[in-house]
């Protein structure tokens, strides 16, 4: 093993802080649950047309930045990529955080939360055609399979480790195949159902993963004054920009594939309706164009400052991208019948994120950050430093 | 069930005579431009062409309880099931409220229970006590946070079938009971010489969305 992992100490006002304020967000967000657990889910913007609001938004994001962080960590524990060891506990780090959260925002939204261990009576209490309750195997045993893996690397075993990546790496593409299946199968909504929703998910999951990575490796490094690696992190991005363009292939051909069939106002709608502009802004401007933009111009892709606007444009643009295919999606209105259907039955559905919603989204992903700080402090997660540099705290990246 | 499409009026006796029978919630004018109201049966109407020449059909829709029911493949936690005569039921007690039904069912026929049920308006002495997320249906309330649906009143044709009363004719959904018009005929699908089955060979008939392939067992006489 080449570089040694150490704690943070976490004694800086910086730190403290950050704890203090994140810890704030966090209770924001359990105060806001309650609120809906109280109330019912009239306090969400979502409806009978919109069933799914913000926290499976984010769910889904989560999901795929945990499995994109967790394959690149099998870079170095699998392939014996030595340059990316600084960071891979990180990633595995990260992964475990994440997909706390993700299953934590599931959680959030189910209406009768209170019940949500059926969904983990597999076969028991289960309809195993579920889509959901096969995803419930998947992110039960990543959870745990990734659990697992921190450990053995945390024991520093590099012939179990490899095992276990190898595992954990097919198994976060299984997670990500199965989230994208969720929608993917629905025939009943138009601009959900398509066969290449899983991969497209997959590929968002690896862009949108990387893309943190690099942001919380260089936030990290940078604020408890490590060296950051430009080799490393200019790697990283030229990984980042060839996940892209598979995520944009693919977009490409699914809206392309709909697009060409007679049968296209569903895709349309996507492309040109009242709420395409997140599509173009934020999917592909965001997501896509402007960080493609910076990570072939051969002056900018070798600065960290460069590359890290790119990867945190990433990271905007795919929640974004989730947010478009959640919500607006699910608008697109159902055809009972031929014909125009007239008033609320067949009117496109409308959204109004409510303040609840965004506070509860906000606090989780408040609670990851804290997570993840108190997982610097506590755990030999950042590669130790060159003797007589003292470390210092820092911030939620 | 078979609908008429020629004798239906849209005066919606339908929608509030299932509200009425199933205790299903109403909401404001407000929450129903929102669509958070939870709806059992419900008139669509649907126009097709150009104004001088237009024609609007009403189509009143319950829930379709379709042979192969997307929403019972969804269920994760088996709270949506098809009982052995085909009726599609929801067990609120199983519901974890995943909305992943909703989601699916390409009739709109699934209501989600935004806020707690408000007192209910009227008396229901024939119906048992309060047992709130407890058992399936006849329960007069249920919690916020599960998602509800048609029933083809499933409590008027148990209770028929145990006095032995004929379903379809003495028997009725409260829907079909309510028809002004006699638009909606319910009955046994699978018997030749019932009422049902006389009416779908007397006309024309569809069925909502078939290309689906989920199978409703709502046929409509077409005008």
């Amino acid at each position: 093993m080449t570089g040694s992992f150490i704690t943070l100490e976490g004694r800086s006002r910086g730190y403290r802080n950050a704890v203090i304020a994140l810890g704030a967000l966090a209770l924001a967000g359990l105060v806001a649950f309650i609120i809906s657990y109280v109330a019912g889910h009239q306090t969400f913007g979502s409806s009978n047309t919109v069933p799914w609001g913000l926290p499976i938004v984010l769910a889904i994001y989560l999901i795929g930045l945990s499995a994109g962080s967790l394959i690149l960590s099998s870079l170095t524990y699998v392939f014996g990529r030595e340059e990316y060891r600084p960071i891979a506990r990180l990633a595995v780090f990260l992964a475990v955080v994440l997909i706390f959260g993700a299953m934590l925002a599931i959680l959030v939204d189910l209406g009768r939360p209170e019940k949500f261990w059926r969904l983990f009576m597999f076969f028991y209490m289960n309809n195993m055609r579920s889509m959901f309750a096969i995803n419930g195997i998947l992110y039960g045993g990543y959870f745990v399979i990734s659990l697992v893996y921190l450990g053995i690397i945390f024991a520093g075993k590099a012939a179990a480790a490899r095992i276990t990546g190898i595992i954990a790496a097919a198994w976060a593409i299984l997670v990500h195949l199965g989230t994208g299946a969720i929608f993917g199968f629905i025939a009943a909504r138009e601009a959900w159902f398509s066969a290449l929703r899983p991969l497209e998910f997959l590929a968002a999951a690896l862009t949108s993963g990387v893309a943190l990575l690099i942001v919380a490796v260089v936030a990290t490094f940078t604020l408890t004054k490590r060296e950051v690696k430009n080799d490393m992190i200019a790697s990283l991005g030229r990984l980042l920009a060839a996940f892209i363009i598979v995520l944009l292939v693919l977009v490409f051909i699914d809206k392309l594939t709909h697009l060409y069939a007679p049968a296209r106002d569903a895709v349309i709608y996507m492309l040109a309706g009242p709420s395409s502009w997140i599509f173009w802004v934020f999917q592909i401007g965001l997501g896509a164009v402007v960080p493609l933009v910076i990570l072939f111009n051969r002056k900018l892709n070798k600065t960290v400052r460069w590359l890290m606007l790119a990867a945190a444009a990433v990271v905007v643009g795919v929640f974004f991208e989730r947010y478009y295919l959640v919500i607006p999606g699910a608008a697109y209105p159902q055809a009972y019948a031929p014909g125009h259907i007239e008033g609320v039955w067949g009117a496109t559905g409308s959204f109004a994120l409510t303040p609840i919603e965004i506070i509860l989204a906000v606090g989780i992903v408040a609670a990851l950050g804290l997570f993840y700080l108190l997982g610097l402090k506590y755990l030999e997660l950042t590669p130790a430093l060159p003797p007589e540099t003292k470390d210092d705290g820092e911030t939620d990246p | 069930m078979v609908i008429d499409l020629d004798k239906c009026t849209g005066c919606q006796s339908c929608s509030v005579a299932c509200k009425a029978e199933n205790n299903v919630p109403s909401g404001s004018p407000e929450e129903h431009t929102r669509r958070l109201t939870p709806f059992w049966q419900k008139v669509i109407a649907v126009s097709s062409g150009e104004y001088p020449s237009v024609s609007i059909d009403l189509i009143p829709m319950p829930c379709m309880h379709c042979d192969d029911a997307p929403c019972v493949t969804v269920c994760p936690a088996r709270a949506t099931y098809k009982r052995e005569d085909g009726i599609v039921m929801q067990d609120f007690r199983r519901c974890i409220g995943c909305k992943y039904c909703i989601v699916a069912c390409p009739y709109g026929a699934r209501s989600f229970n935004y806020k707690e049920q408000e007192e209910m308006p009227y008396h229901r002495p024939d119906l048992p006590p309060e047992r709130a997320d407890r058992g399936p249906w006849p329960f007069p309330r249920r919690v916020h946070g599960v998602v509800e649906k048609c029933t083809f009143c499933f409590h008027r044709i148990d209770a028929a079938i145990e006095e032995g009363k004929k379903v379809g004719e003495e028997v009725v959904p409260a829907c079909a009971e309510a028809c002004p018009a006699h638009a909606i005929a319910f009955g046994d699908l699978d018997d030749p010489d019932g009422n049902v089955a006389q009416l779908l060979s007397s006309r024309q008939a569809t069925r909502l969305r078939e290309e689906m392939g989920t199978s409703p067992k709502v046929y409509y006489l077409l005008r």
